[in-house]
């Protein structure tokens, strides 16, 4: 079961680069959303729509790593769930690149100004940090013990139906 | 499968409740058939189920009804099972399973409080029970030994044997709850039929935190464990039998149950003694389904009450921050509360409560309030570390009196089967909703001994149902006001007996599994005794394993 737990999860998109497709995430940021994600600078980034939910996800979710195949896993979802998904993502990416918009802030933005692009970051937080793709009746669950809100919280809780630890483990103070 | 079955006694629904009383009965040699209208599950598919739902907050999603035998589900629609007549909506859940509802249980294995059976003489609300606490004691000591029952002896129940298991160990959270409340209020273990210690087969807790909706691992009593034990004992099940009418002889005594397979093929069973155990609201249905031209108002229903007196335990409640980590979901999901206020004199002015603390994780709720609030960023990181530390959530259990306008009714609208779907008629009345307004003042001392911040009451006037079914088959001494007597006998039909929480006269303040339990067992003692010789060797049996 050990091997299923967020524990082994890399944490460093290091899958390796392609010298003859040098192409990094850097090109896609600028310097605002740069100092956002500084760790993404370096990442590789062959496919411009896959790159921009990578730095969108990134900032959105405050992380300074994703995992690659998960990455590769939810963008493939949300696509297929929105058509006009990898647009949607290239659009939202360039209003926080032109307009600094702190990721705080941003939700309130979209929102205010009736954006078409204000349910986007909901739907990209939700697949990351909850594992779900969609809602309601149509919504389907794409990681659970990988998803971020299992992640974030690791070292101190399992996620529900996985064993804490053995019988009595729970009455120590949590060693955060 | 042959096209007619018989047995000496024929159980209709294989719960917890019926299951144990159909191994009882099997144990002393009676042939004894379990029909239960849901199909058989599998823990771990249930788990895998659980794993891969994107609704991680809607416990039903694991049990998607049968199209054969429904039940309620309510996210993320309405299927429209259990029909809602009001005032106040009454959106129970129960699983039509093999095992029953408490594949998907806390596990909350409580007795009553001595004065839970008499509340009409001392506070003259309500009615009384026509049974002692006393006369319990005994029946709720082997149901404690059956589930395998874990607890303390400081809840306010009496007991004349010791608990076969420890309490469990009690979480950091729990234990900081107990420690910061003292001595305005005691916080205490809960009684739960949860493992300390190995115990018949089953392991220790591991704090998979899923109490609800499966243990993975078994260290909780489930329903199936008493089915495979009622099986184990010679008792025969059979799947998919969704009965559909209970057919009675000229004399009144019931002849045959009939019920559908899947393919809606009728099947016909005979017995000599006949066992409802369909739970609180399936059960009533069945009775006023079997209405015939002698008894034009259903089965057992000379007295007009099968159905009503429906109870149940409304909760409201007070979400905060507390002031130190205490991160809820290390251990199991309801480990601890407050019984001090489950009885007094108050009882007379308004319902008596549980206090109860949740250990559920508070992961999954906060991540949903963050991504609802768009809290984006390293901020969504902090915030969920922060609140999930800290959250924390007390409740009331409430007392529900017996009304006769509460109750169980035959819906118009029918199921895939043809058969009518229940129907709830229900309100809240001012007895209970005094004891929510009263219970406020505790809500915000907790909060205040705790360091709350951010404190969240409940919406006004807006309770939680807990599924605790209660008082469709009241039993009582008086035939015309109750369905069956203090044995589960029902008062019209001398071979029909009743085992569900639906037997209780009130529903107390304690969650009614094991309450329900020893009544079935005392029920199956009536209908066939134990040999006199296998309980005393039981007896000492259980004084070496408690030596």
């Amino acid at each position: 079961m050990a091997t299923n737990l967020p524990g082994s999860i890399g944490t460093r998109c290091d899958s390796p680069v392609d010298p003859s497709r040098r192409r990094l995430l850097a090109g896609l940021l600028t310097a605002y959303t740069a100092s956002l994600i500084p760790w993404a600078l370096a990442q590789p980034a062959p496919h411009a729509d896959r790159g921009a939910f990578t730095a969108l996800s990134a900032i959105l979710v405050g992380r300074q790593a994703l995992d690659a195949a998960q990455a590769t896993r939810l963008y493939d979802a949300l696509a297929a769930a929105h058509p006009n998904f990898p647009a949607d993502v290239q659009a939202l990416l360039a209003l926080i690149n032109e307009r600094h918009i702190d990721p705080l802030q941003l939700q309130g933005v979209l929102d205010g100004e009736h954006s078409p692009l204000a349910p986007l970051p909901r739907q990209i937080v939700s697949a990351w940090c909850l594992g779900v793709i969609g809602s309601g009746e149509g919504a389907r669950c794409v990681a659970y013990e990988t998803a971020l809100n299992a992640v974030i919280v690791a070292d101190v809780l399992k996620p529900p139906t996985y064993a804490y630890g053995s019988y009595g483990s729970w009455a120590a103070k949590p060693n955060t | 499968m042959p096209a007619q079955l018989s047995a000496d006694i024929v159980v209709i629904g294989s719960g917890i409740v019926g299951a144990l009383a159909a191994r009882r009965l099997a144990q002393q040699g009676a042939s004894v058939l379990i029909l239960e209208a849901g199909p058989r599950l599998e823990s771990a598919r249930i788990v895998a189920a659980f794993r891969n739902s994107p609704l991680k907050g809607n416990w039903m999603a694991p049990y998607p009804p049968s199209p054969w035998a429904p039940h309620p589900i309510y996210v993320p629609k309405d299927n429209g099972y259990l029909k809602q007549a009001g005032p106040y909506p009454y959106p129970a859940e129960y699983i039509r399973a093999v095992g029953g509802t408490t594949w998907h249980w806390a596990a909350q294995a409580w007795r009553l409080v001595p004065n839970d059976v008499r509340i009409k003489s001392l506070y003259g609300v309500g009615v009384d029970w026509p049974l002692t606490y006393e006369e319990l004691d005994p029946w709720y000591q082997e149901a404690e030994e059956i589930l395998g029952v874990a607890g303390a002896d400081n809840t306010g129940s009496p007991r004349q044997h010791p608990f076969p298991m420890e309490p469990v160990a009690e979480p950091w959270s729990m234990r900081r709850f107990r420690e910061r409340l003292a001595p305005a209020y005691p916080v205490v273990a809960n009684t739960v039929a949860r493992n300390s210690r190995g115990y018949d087969g089953r392991p220790a807790c591991v704090g998979n935190n899923s109490c609800q909706p499966i243990c993975p691992v078994n260290a909780q009593y489930l329903g199936i464990n008493a089915v495979e034990a009622a099986e184990a004992a010679g008792a025969k099940l059979v799947p998919n039998a969704v009965v559909y009418r209970i057919e009675h002889d000229a004399k009144g005594r019931i002849a045959a149950l009939h019920y559908y397979a899947p393919d809606k093929s009728e099947h016909r069973v005979t017995g000599k003694t006949f066992i409802l155990a369909a739970n609180g609201i399936e059960s009533p249905k069945l009775l006023l389904l079997s209405a015939s031209s002698k008894y034009p108002n259903g089965l057992a229903n000379s007295s007009g009450m099968v159905g009503r007196h429906l109870m149940d335990h409304p909760s409201t409640s007070l979400t905060f921050y507390a002031d130190e980590e205490l991160w809820l979901g290390r251990g199991p999901q309801s480990p601890s509360s407050i019984n001090t206020l489950r009885d007094g004199a108050f009882r007379s002015q308004h319902a008596p409560y549980r206090l109860d603390f949740t250990n559920i994780s508070q992961v999954y709720g906060v991540t949903n309030d963050l991504i609802k609030e768009g809290v984006y960023g390293a901020e969504f990181e902090k915030q969920l570390r922060w609140r999930a530390a800290r959250q924390v959530n007390v409740k009331n259990v409430l007392e529900v009196l017996p009304n006769p306008d509460n109750r169980i009714a035959l819906s118009a609208e029918k199921d895939a089967m043809g058969i009518p779907k229940p129907e709830a008629h229900y309100a809240i009345d001012d007895y209970t909703r005094r004891a929510a307004e009263v219970s406020k003042a505790d809500f915000a001392r907790i909060a205040e001994l705790m360091g709350g911040t951010g404190l969240r009451y409940s919406a006004e006037g807006q309770f939680a149902n807990n599924q605790h079914i209660t008082g469709t088959m009241s039993m009582g001494n008086d035939p015309a006001s109750s369905v069956v007597d203090a044995f589960g006998r029902t008062h019209d039909h001398e071979n029909l007996f009743v085992c569900s929480t639906g037997v209780m006269p009130t529903a107390a303040t304690m969650n009614s599994t094991l309450t329900a339990v020893a009544l079935a067992l005392r029920t199956a003692e009536h209908i066939l005794p134990a040999k006199q010789a296998r309980a005393a060797t039981a007896h000492a049996g259980r004084e070496a394993d408690l030596a």
